[in-house]
């Protein structure tokens, strides 16, 4: 086994076998879950609340009254000769109402005629649900002073909504095989890629700043450069960091996967709806040779991504000696990747500019555009040689970092310069 | 016997100051060689130059014949004198990845390293982590660390500082012991009793320059140079009239204890030891004659202070 192994092999298991490795891979799934489940048992938990509006109807017949349907946590109760005044007098504390809803009588000719008198503190859901409500039925009963026959159909036929599939025309006329692109799906895609590039970068690439603060303040690395070359050490160093990351993820995947399996039922049907839009998004891709063409290009961007990150974290880590001197490193380096970000979106509008052509082939932002352009059909050698500039780019900044490690060895103790660092690329 | 590793005219400047200049000496193989030297004298800067962590400004390193390499470095057991241990890191798991990444295999670094914590008496140790152990413990670590992938060249940096009597006196065993088995051992010190009792040779480095070199016992024979405390009663005429020609004393009589004087004389000559002690015998009651051979410590003194 090469030494760059055994390196590889030491960072891994050291931080596999750490309590807090443990216990974060157990308990961010549950975290997660819990945030995804949170705002429906809240939501389920709040239904068991019901507020009772007591409804004074000055309409006509009370016909907007008598058509307010109650739900589970709204009861209306519609009142019958009785004036606002005694109304309020009647129903003036929590126990008796929640709210009296004063509806008046030209409500149909102005519509700020009606009137939410609550006892207690009012939220802006319910102040919707009861205008969405009462517009409802005064749109119904306009359509309906029009004595139109079938009304009820022509309503549900004439809500309607276009679904829109864009294709990208190869010129062979054959409109089955095209390749079906969407522009929600792949900004969908992006933003994920984006996300979890920035997840692990702050995650995992500040692991690697430390590691190799570590060698240095624990004075390990006289023993280190006398045993392995810097670049040997480097590239463990990131690879064994990288390995914990790809594990770590491996074992949420399973959980929440395992997970979500498990609960899925438990989930009320609406909360489902939400979440089923994406997956509507993903089914417009079609072919799945694309599909499959898209996660292998994620999965090679967000590695080399995180490797490139890695090495200029390493490299940070290389010209100083302590973790608060490198704070200054970790900013800087976050700034391409909000770059990248801010790129991103400007693809969705010109997927072929110039811009989105030269961020996808700098290494810093590459990872994040090239997968936004990647939907709208971008040359194969376009990707294929942003790929090979990415990991590239990662094998040149790891070597730098050993070296700036190797040389900065001499100057221990002793801030460097910029000069210093220029001086040591050049030093042989 | 070729020396294994040889400096030729090593200097070094860091900003502002030279920390070696022009340093030249030889190690013979198969030897254990003393580093020694003020603190900032330049001895650590040397064994960075040597293990190439450091590069110098001119001059050459020649192990084995040939102009080291990395190579060679990678094979060379060193030991830095601030000592550097994974502080996290389990004892057996540490050495196992040194061992390692000096080339041994699994089976056998797993195998040796028993060996070597069954002999210092540390077999307890393998499961802890090296924040739980004291400085002393997490030194022999580190100790067993250096040498066990069995290198032929072995580098200590101040290997004595942090060990108490009993463990300073383990550890000078087993470095004789890696000497015995044909291993070339260099360390820098301060600790001249060690000196004394196991290096071979010397060099000791002052202000950046080598100022003396040489096996330990010539130089402490020359530095010595032919000095004698005689103890003596009832001579029949001063003895300095007595030894005229062949000898001198020194100084004033160092005492006198039971009747007995005791004086230091200095031998113009070897030829003339037998000489002196047959004089001395036949006119007055000789009870013991004795060469007077500085200790390391006063050598290192005088050394410093240019008055050697």
């Amino acid at each position: 086994m090469n030494k760059t192994g055994i390196i590889i092999g030491r960072e891994f298991w050291e931080r596999v076998r750490k309590k807090s490795f443990i216990i974060t891979t157990i308990l961010t799934p549950i975290l997660m879950i819990g945030l995804c489940l949170a705002p429906t048992l809240m939501m389920l938990h709040d239904t068991s609340d019901v507020r009772k509006i007591v409804v004074l109807d000055e309409t006509e017949g009370q016909f907007v009254g008598r058509s307010l349907q109650s739900d589970k946590s709204v009861e209306y109760q519609l009142l019958e000769n009785i004036s606002r005044k005694e109304a309020s007098a009647k129903y003036s504390d929590e126990k008796s109402a929640f709210g009296i809803l004063w509806i008046g009588s030209d409500i149909l000719e102005h519509t700020d005629h009606i009137q939410l008198i609550s006892n207690a503190s009012s939220s802006l859901m319910l102040e919707e649900k009861i205008s969405d409500q009462v517009s409802e039925i005064l749109r119904t009963e306009k359509l309906r002073s029009y004595n139109i026959d079938g009304l009820d159909k022509i309503i549900a036929e004439s809500n309607i909504r276009v679904s829109l599939s864009t294709m990208k025309n190869d010129g062979s006329g054959d409109e089955e095989n095209m390749e079906k692109t969407s522009t929600a799906a792949s900004m969908v895609f992006s933003m994920i890629l984006g996300m979890l590039l920035y997840m692990f970068i702050i995650l995992y690439g500040q692991q690697v700043l430390t590691t190799v603060i570590e060698e240095k303040q624990s004075r390990v690395l006289d023993v280190m450069v006398t045993s392995c070359s810097p670049f040997q050490m480097m590239m463990g160093k990131i690879l064994g960091i990288a390995a914990v990351a790809a594990v770590q993820v491996l074992i949420w995947g399973l959980l929440i996967t395992i997970a979500s399996t498990i609960l899925t039922p438990m989930i009320p049907v609406e909360a489902m709806d939400a979440t089923s839009g994406l997956s509507a998004a993903t089914a417009k891709f079609g072919n799945i040779l694309f599909i499959l063409k898209l996660f292998l290009c994620l999965l090679l961007y967000i590695v080399g991504g995180f490797l490139l990150y890695a090495s200029l974290y390493a490299a940070a880590g290389s010209s100083v000696d302590s973790a608060q001197d490198a704070q200054q490193f970790s900013t800087i380096i976050l700034l391409p990747i909000v770059m990248g970000v801010i790129v991103m979106m400007s693809v969705y509008n010109n997927p072929d500019s110039g811009l989105a052509f030269w961020c996808s082939m700098i290494p810093f932002t590459s990872p994040i555009v090239m997968m936004a352009r990647i939907p709208f059909d971008v040359p194969d050698w376009q990707i294929i040689l942003s790929l090979l500039i990415l990991y590239a780019s990662f094998i040149l900044t790891t070597w730098l970092a050993a070296r700036i490690y190797r040389i900065g060895i001499f100057m221990h103790g002793r801030k460097p310069s910029w000069k210093d660092l220029g001086n040591w690329l050049r030093t042989k | 016997m070729n020396p294994i590793l040889k400096i030729e005219n090593v200097s070094k400047t860091y900003t502002g100051h030279k920390a070696l200049d022009d340093v030249s000496l030889e190690i013979p193989q198969g030897s254990i060689y003393g580093l020694l030297g003020p603190n900032g004298a330049g001895k650590t800067t040397l064994i960075r130059v040597v293990n190439r962590i450091t590069i110098p400004d001119c001059g050459k390193v020649i192990f084995d014949g040939h102009e080291i390499t990395i190579d060679d470095i990678f094979s060379i057991g060193y030991m830095p004198e601030e000592r550097g241990l994974y502080k996290k890191m389990r004892v057996g798991d540490q050495a196992m990845f040194f061992a390692r990444l000096k080339g041994m295999e699994i089976t056998k670094a797993n195998k040796k390293l028993h060996e070597w914590f069954d002999r210092l008496e540390m077999s307890d140790w393998w499961g802890k982590k090296i924040e739980d152990l004291s400085k002393g413990m997490a030194q022999k670590v580190q100790f067993i660390c250096t040498v066990v992938h069995e290198p032929k060249l072995l580098i200590f940096d101040e290997p004595f500082s942090g060990f108490d009597p009993i463990n300073a006196d383990i550890l000078k065993r087993e470095i004789l012991g890696l000497r015995d088995r044909g291993a070339t051992v260099i360390f820098s010190t301060h600790n001249m009793e060690s000196v004394e009792e196991i290096c071979d040779d010397i060099t000791l480095i002052n202000k950046s320059h080598n100022i003396l070199s040489g096996s330990v016992d010539e130089i402490r024979r020359k530095a010595g140079g032919n000095t004698f405390l005689v103890t003596y009663k009832d001579l029949e005429q001063p003895l300095d009239e007595l030894l005229s020609g062949k000898a001198e004393c020194i100084g004033l009589p160092e005492g006198i204890i039971g009747g007995y004087t005791q004086q230091k004389v200095h031998i113009q000559s070897d030829d003339y030891v037998r000489d002196v002690i047959a004089l001395l015998n036949g006119s007055s009651r000789l009870r013991s004659f004795q060469e007077v051979i500085p200790s390391m410590n006063d050598i290192f003194i005088r050394a410093v202070n240019g008055t050697l």
